[in-house]
Parts: structure tokens; sequence; C-alpha cells
């Protein structure tokens, strides 16, 4: 019993922190229908940020989350802008391809600069941790999934309430739509690729307090993204949230009970199973057909 | 638009033949990068049979490459009495048949996916397949398999294999041509314009994806077999390779998407110039393939086949 509520306890932090990495790969991927191979390298350029910024400047790592997302946004914005619209009107192999060779690139760039030791970020109460009934709480955990679900309701309102968010809204609903009411379309998509790769910078962060990690892995989180919003349905930060808890539950679930080595195994199980019964995923999807 | 298939008919001929005594007067460093080119455009072709004619590109096509290779050691160990000449076709046998079976259970589910979503779930395919065989005892995967050495006595082994993957690549070459020019590859090529459409006016989409599909996983773990015993020794890590499935994207992409020859310039190149000019700058390797991608996307979607096509269209 006690193993089963620490289990589904840690399940749950994890799926927080999966849904927090996969939302801006959903947004670009509603919007722009665009599957951005580098959004791992999004997150991991997060997480070396603030491992520097914490260092110099000696604050809790979660502070670095508001300039590390400013940084962020300017690098989406740009990357966007003069990379990934060349390829977005052509075929979505062609957006995917080019994706993953800056990816490449990055990746090896993030060897030479930083090495391809793991590195982690350690806040200072890093060795606290709460017990509530069965179930044990590291302080650090227990942070690292607040700031997801606070950071997943920013964005959730930011494109429920603000005319930013009902622009790009409207973008991907009826592209040609908005822009004959006067939405410069190109403007939205990269605005929207902006706030993605600034919640992925973020996401960096939490997941560099918890996790070790290294150059290498961002292929792991940008297929985690990938799975997360096939699970969850395309586009919304609830659909991100719910994909993210499953995944994060079922790879738990498998660790303990079948096989530490099995949870990738599952998880593409679950994958396939579900684009074959529900291709939209389990929420539906919010926006516009993504074929 | 019929052309008259002699010339290129003969000059393929002569290719084959300069090919084919390579190993005659190249010093032994270039027949290993020969091997690997003629293994990546035998790779590189069969991917583009579902891939480059149809347009479902796939993600994870190292896993019949894998599939293939295990099922081949597996089997060719309890054969271990046969006289060596017999072990390889022993191999090719098992090896095409698993992914003969392996292709044709996955396809009907797989297929109904289009497009990324295909691709993605070929590379979930390519990593269950690569993380059973290493988990599972039975393969053993982690610990690798060992395969005989099956050269003849009398020929140097890397000559050996050299020849064996032109004629895998040869064969491999001959079935797309045969499939290109039938009324199936025309189906196919129609699938890859508009599959809606074509299943409107007839086509059986169905049945020829599903087809398309196990022909191109067969000739993979052909490959794949012949790659296991010129290594000598395999674990997984050494067949589900990540950079193999993204490798076999790139050669239709170099070498032009669709085309029959596409494939096999592009694997020519790449080889060339990851293996010979990029040869001593290994820290460099994924900077290169990454950013030779950017500019392949950017500057010339059709790849060389298809700057080829613009000039002759100019002119």
């Amino acid at each position: 019993m006690n193993l089963i509520a620490q289990t589904l306890a840690d399940g749950l932090v994890l799926g927080g922190i999966y849904a927090l990495a996969a939302v801006g790969f959903s947004l670009i991927f509603g919007v722009l229908h665009v599957i951005n191979l580098s959004h791992g390298i999004l997150v991991l350029m997060g997480a070396y940020l603030a491992l520097i910024f914490s260092e110099m400047l000696h604050i809790d790592p979660l502070l670095c989350i508001p300039p590390v997302m400013a940084v962020l946004f300017c690098v989406g914005y740009a990357y966007q802008r003069f990379l990934i619209q060349h390829a977005v009107d052509r075929a979505s192999v062609n957006s995917m391809l080019l994706t993953f060779g800056v990816a490449l690139m990055l990746q090896n760039a993030m060897i030479w600069v930083f090495s391809p030791d793991m590195k982690s970020i350690t806040p200072t109460y890093a060795f606290t941790s709460l017990k509530l009934g069965p179930v044990n709480l590291d302080a650090v955990r227990l942070s690292a999934l607040a700031a997801s679900l606070v950071l997943l309701s920013c964005l959730a309102a930011l494109l429920r309430f603000s005319p930013l968010g009902r622009v790009i809204r409207a973008t991907a609903q009826q592209t040609m739509a908005a822009r004959l009411c006067g939405v410069n379309v190109r403007h939205v998509y990269a605005l929207t690729f902006a706030v993605s790769a600034a919640f992925a910078g973020a996401a960096g962060i939490v997941i560099g307090i918890i996790l070790p990690f290294s150059p290498n892995d961002e292929g792991g989180w940008t297929l985690n993204a990938f799975v997360v919003v096939v699970l969850g349905g395309v586009g919304s930060p609830a659909g991100a949230l719910i994909g993210g808890l499953l995944l994060g539950l079922v790879s738990t679930l498998t660790a303990q009970y079948i096989g530490p080595a099995f949870p990738n195994v599952t998880m593409f199980l679950l994958l396939v199973l579900l684009l074959l019964v529900r291709p939209n995923g389990l929420l539906g999807n919010a926006f516009a057909p993504s074929r | 638009m019929t052309r008259n298939p002699v010339p290129v008919f003969l000059l393929v001929a002569a290719a084959v033949v300069v090919l084919a005594a390579g190993p005659l007067f190249l010093p032994p460093f270039y027949v290993r990068v020969g091997q690997l080119m003629l293994y990546s455009a035998g790779l590189g072709l069969a991917w583009a049979i579902l891939g480059g004619f149809a347009g479902y590109a796939s993600f994870g096509h190292a896993a019949f490459i894998g599939v293939g290779a295990f099922t081949a050691g597996l089997v060719e160990a309890r054969f271990s009495t046969l006289p060596t000449a017999l072990l390889l076709p022993v191999g090719l046998l098992a090896g095409a048949a698993s992914c003969a079976i392996l292709s044709a259970l996955i396809a009907y589910p797989i297929l109904r996916l289009r497009g990324t979503f295909f691709a993605i779930a070929m590379l979930g395919v390519s990593h269950v397949c690569a993380e059973v065989t290493n988990n599972i005892d039975f393969f053993q995967g982690s610990m690798g398999l060992n395969f005989p050495p099956i050269a003849p006595a009398s020929w140097d082994p890397a000559n050996f294999f050299y020849e064996v993957y032109l004629a895998a690549a040869l064969l491999i070459l001959l079935v797309s041509w045969q499939i290109r020019r039938s009324r199936f590859g025309a189906g196919l090529l129609s699938i890859r314009e508009d599959e809606d459409t074509a299943r409107m006016l007839g086509v059986p989409t169905e049945r020829y994806k599903r087809t398309a599909f196990v022909v191109s996983a067969v000739l993979t773990g052909i490959m794949g077999v012949i790659y296991a015993h010129s290594l000598g020794y395999i674990t997984t890590e050494s067949v589900y390779r990540d950079d193999t499935n993204l490798s076999l994207i790139v050669y239709s992409l170099l070498g032009g998407m669709g085309t029959l020859f596409g494939p096999v310039i592009g694997a020519f190149l790449l080889v060339f110039i990851t293996q010979v000019i990029l040869g001593r700058l290994l820290d460099f390797h994924l900077f290169a393939t990454g950013l030779l991608l950017v500019i392949l996307v950017l500057a010339a979607p059709g790849g060389v086949a298809g700057l080829l096509k613009r000039k002759r269209a100019a002119t």
C-alpha cells in the first residue's frame, strides 16, 4: 500500500514536469503544424542557462525562471523568423528535418561548450523532505511540481484571456480567416514559437533541479514531448497536463512493477495504441486538424 | 516522357563493373569506405520503396536491420554444424523471414497513421525492438552475438564483403527499378501525391502500402544480416542505431526524394563527406550532418536530382 502510494506520488510529480516540458512543443504543433525536433535542445538551453545564472548570482534556481524565459523568448522568435518560417509552407517532413538538423548542430555545440558530462542544479533545500502520511516527498520535487503547475496555469490564462492568446488561437483555427481579419500571421507564428521556447526553457530549469542532465538527453525530451502531446491532444495546456500526468504515472508504474528497463516499451505501445483508437488524443483536438 | 532506357542501363552496367573491380586497385581504407557506401546505398534504396515512392517516410527502419541481424545470428548458432558456405544463405533466409513477419504484423495498424505520426510511430517500433532485444536474455542483445567468419579462406574478408554488399545493393536496385516501372509502382506514386484521391480512383492503396512496407522491410533486413556478418560481433547498440534511422531519410533527401537513383547518389555523397572529407574531425560529425540537413531543406528540397532537373528545365 505504501509502495503504491509512493509510486503514484512520484509518478504525478514526474508527470507535472513532463507536462511543462511538452506544452511548448504542443503549442508549436497546434499553431504552426511544425514538429519541432529541436524542442529538447530548448529545454536543455534553459537548464544550462539556469546553471550559469544561479552559480554566477548565487540565487535560487527557481528565481532564474524569468530571465531564462526572456532569453529563450528572443531565441525562439529569431529562430522561427529566420529559419523555420522558410520551411513552414513546404511539406511537414521538411520542417521536421530542418529542426532536426538544428538540433544536431546545437547538441554538438553544447558538447563543445559544456562537455558531455552530467550536470545538475542543486538548490539550498536539496536535502529536506516532507512526510505526508505514508508518502515521502522531497522539497525539491514539491517545488518543481508547484512551479510546473503555476507556469502551466499562466500559459493557459495567457492563451484564454490575453489579446495575444486570442490571436494565437484564431491563427491556429483558421489561418486564412485570421489573415483576412488583419492578423500578421508570420508575426504570430514567431510569437507562438517564442512563447513556446520560453516555456521550454522554464521546463529545463525545473528538470535541472530534480534530475541530472547532459547534452545527450535532448532526444529523450523531444520524444517525451511528442508522446505527451499525442496522449493529451494538440495545442492546449490542459491536454499537455493530462498527457504528462498519464506518461509520468505509466513510466513510474512500469519501472516499479514490470522492470526498470521497460518504461519506453510500455510508453510506445501505449502511444501506438492510442494513435490507433483516438488519433486526436484523449482530449480531442483543440485546434485545426494536425495532419 | 518515355526515355530510352538503354543508355542508363549501359551506364549502370559500366558502373557495376568498375565498382566490382574496386578492391583490385583501391587501398584498404577505401575498400572500407566502399563497403559503407554500398551498404548505405542498399539501405537507402530499400527505405525509398516505401519512403520515396509512397511518401511514407519511416524514422525507424533500423528496427529491421536489427531484427534481421539478430534473427540470423540466433538461427545460425543453431546450425553451427553446417558448412560455412551455407551459413550466409541460411541467415539471409531467416532474417528476411523474420522481417517479413514483423512488418506484415505491424503493417495494418501502423500504416493507418500518416506523415509525421507514421514517422514517429516507426521510431517507436525501432526503440521497442531495441529494448526488447537488450533486456530479454534470449536475444543476447546486451551481451552481444558472435558471427562465424564466412569469407572463403583465399579471399580477404574486407574484399569479400565488399562484393557481397555490391551484389545485395544491385539486387535492391533491380527490385526497386522493377517496382518503379510497374503498375504497383505507379500506384505507390499516386499514394504519395494524394492518397485519398488515389483510393477514390480505384487504386488499392491499403494493399499497395502494405506490400511496399513488407518489401522494404525484407530488403532492409537482408542488408542487416550482411552487415552483422561483416562486423562479426553485434550488440543492440551496433545495429539499432538512431543515426541510421536518420541517415536513411537524408540519403533520399540529398539525392532526390522519390527518384530511382536518388538514394544511391545521396548515400555515396554523404558517406564520402562524413568518412573521407571529415574523417579526421570526429567531433564535428554531428554538426556537419546537421548543417547539411539545414542547407538541404532550405536551398535544395529536391536534392541533387532536383537540381539536375531544374537545370535541364532551364536549358
